[in-house]
C-alpha cells in the first residue's frame, strides 16, 4: 500500500499469486471450483495479491512463487532479457515483482528484476530516442505497463521539442476574441 | 519552481525553457532615444542611437519587432567558432563542449526575429543544428552507460537538452533506486531528482541591483 491513490499501484495488487490454505475457511466463495462456499485445509487456490497479503498477515496462508517468476522466464531473461514478453506475464511485472518477493521470502527474485531492468532499459532507451515509431510497435507489446510509462515519457518530450523547433504559431488567439458581442436587450 | 505544463509529462515545456531564456542579456544598438528602464531584475540604458547596450533578450525582441534597433549576436555564435566547437564535439566521444546554458532557445528566437542581424545566417544555423543534433545524441549513448547508480553527472548540458530527458531519465533512475535498495522503496514520485543535480552546476544568478 505505498500510494493508495496510484491507479497503477492497484492494478498490480489485483495480479493473482498461488496460496495454500493453512485453515479452513466457511461461507466464502473464493475457490471456484469446489461444491460448497467453503475452502478445506490444504486447499490450493489463486488469489489477488492484495487479498493474499493480508490472509499471510493472519497467517491463515501460505504463498508460493506465482508463475510469472517461474524458473522458465528465468531462463529466458537471462538468455535475452530484451525479447522476453514480460507484457504477457504480468503487465505490472516489477511493481508485482516487488510486492511479492517480501512475501514469499525469495531474494532472488529482487535480483532477477534488476538484471532484466538493466537490459530492458537500454533497449527502451535507443528505441524511444531514436526508432520511428512504426519499427517500434511490435516491441511496444513486450513492454510492462511500468516500461511503456518510461517509454511514452521519451517519447513525449522528444516530439514536444521537436514540435517547439519546427515553430507554428506563437501566440495563440484567445477564444474569446473575435467572437461577436450580444446585442443588449 | 513548477511549470505550468502538464506535470506528468516533463516539469518545463520547451516553451517554458524559452521563456527563461529571454532573461539572459544580449547587446544591442539601438536607434532611438529612450531613457533608461528600471526593472526588478535592472535597470537598462539609456538608450541612444548607436550607442550599443545590454538589455535582457525580451526586451531586445520587442524593440527589433517594432524596428527600433539591431541584435548584436552573441560572440559564440560566429561561423568559426561554432565550426571549432562542431569538430571538437565529434572528436570528444563523452566530453560536452563549452556552450551558453541556453544556445538552443537563444539561437531559435535569433533566427526567428534577428535574420538580418546574423552574418551568414545558413551557415550558423545549419551548424548550431548540427552540433545540437550531435549532442542530443551523445546524450542518449552516455545514459546508456549507466546502470544501478543513483546519480548521473553530464557537465555542460544546456537548458534544453536536460529539459528532453528529464522526464525520461527520472523515471529510469528511480526504477533503478527501487530495485537497487528493496527496503528502501521511495513513496513520493520524484521525477527530477537527477537533473535538479545536472542543472544546478550552473552558477545561480543573483538578481541584479
Amino acid at each position: 500500500m505505498a500510494n493508495y491513490y496510484n491507479i497503477d499501484d492497484i492494478l498490480a495488487e489485483e495480479e493473482f499469486v498461488p496460496v495454500v490454505f493453512h485453515k479452513a475457511a466457511n461461507g466464502v466463495v473464493i475457490d471456484p471450483s469446489s461444491e460448497t462456499n467453503s475452502v478445506e485445509q490444504g486447499a490450493k487456490v489463486e488469489l489477488p495479491l492484495w487479498l493474499a497479503q493480508e490472509l499471510y498477515l493472519r497467517q491463515a496462508i501460505s504463498i508460493s512463487v506465482p508463475a510469472c517468476f517461474s524458473q522458465r522466464t528465468r531462463l529466458e531473461i537471462q538468455a535475452d532479457a530484451a525479447c522476453v514478453d514480460l507484457k504477457s506475464r504480468s503487465p505490472y511485472f516489477y511493481e508485482f515483482g516487488c510486492k511479492i518477493a517480501p512475501l514469499v521470502g525469495d531474494k532472488t527474485i529482487e535480483i532477477l528484476l534488476l538484471s532484466a531492468f538493466k537490459i530492458r532499459y537500454k533497449e527502451i532507451l535507443t528505441k524511444a530516442y531514436t526508432a520511428v515509431f512504426t519499427t517500434t510497435s511490435k516491441f511496444l507489446t513486450l513492454l510492462t505497463k511500468e516500461e511503456t510509462n518510461l517509454y511514452e515519457a521519451a517519447q513525449a518530450s522528444m516530439a514536444a521539442f521537436k514540435k517547439w523547433r519546427m515553430g507554428g504559431p506563437r501566440l495563440q488567439r484567445a477564444s474569446v476574441l473575435g467572437r461577436k458581442r450580444k446585442p443588449l436587450d | 519552481m513548477a511549470g505550468q505544463s502538464d506535470p506528468h509529462i516533463s516539469l518545463f515545456s520547451a516553451e517554458e525553457v524559452e521563456f527563461m531564456a529571454e532573461d539572459e542579456l544580449i547587446e544591442i544598438v539601438p536607434n532611438l532615444r529612450m531613457d533608461p528602464l528600471n526593472f526588478i531584475c535592472g535597470d537598462f540604458g539609456p538608450f541612444l542611437p548607436q550607442i550599443a547596450t545590454q538589455v535582457p533578450f525580451w526586451l531586445a525582441v520587442a524593440l527589433k519587432k517594432r524596428g527600433k534597433c539591431a541584435i548584436r549576436p552573441p560572440q559564440w555564435m560566429s561561423v568559426e567558432n561554432l565550426t571549432q566547437v562542431l569538430e571538437r564535439e565529434r572528436e570528444s566521444q563523452g566530453a560536452f563542449q563549452v556552450l551558453p546554458f541556453h544556445y538552443v532557445e537563444i539561437s531559435r528566437l535569433l533566427f526567428d526575429h534577428a535574420r538580418d542581424d546574423i552574418p551568414d545566417m545558413y551557415m550558423v544555423r545549419s551548424l548550431i543544428e548540427d552540433i545540437r543534433d550531435v549532442r542530443i545524441h551523445k546524450v542518449e549513448t552516455s545514459l546508456e552507460k549507466f546502470s544501478g547508480t543513483s546519480a548521473v553527472k553530464i557537465p555542460n548540458l544546456s537548458a534544453m537538452e536536460v529539459n528532453i530527458i528529464r522526464p525520461f531519465v527520472g523515471r529510469a533512475l528511480q526504477a533503478f533506486y527501487k530495485h537497487d535498495n528493496p527496503e528502501k522503496i521511495p513513496d513520493v514520485d520524484r521525477p527530477s531528482s537527477a537533473q535538479t543535480r545536472v542543472a544546478n552546476n550552473e552558477p545561480r544568478r543573483p538578481l541584479r541591483r
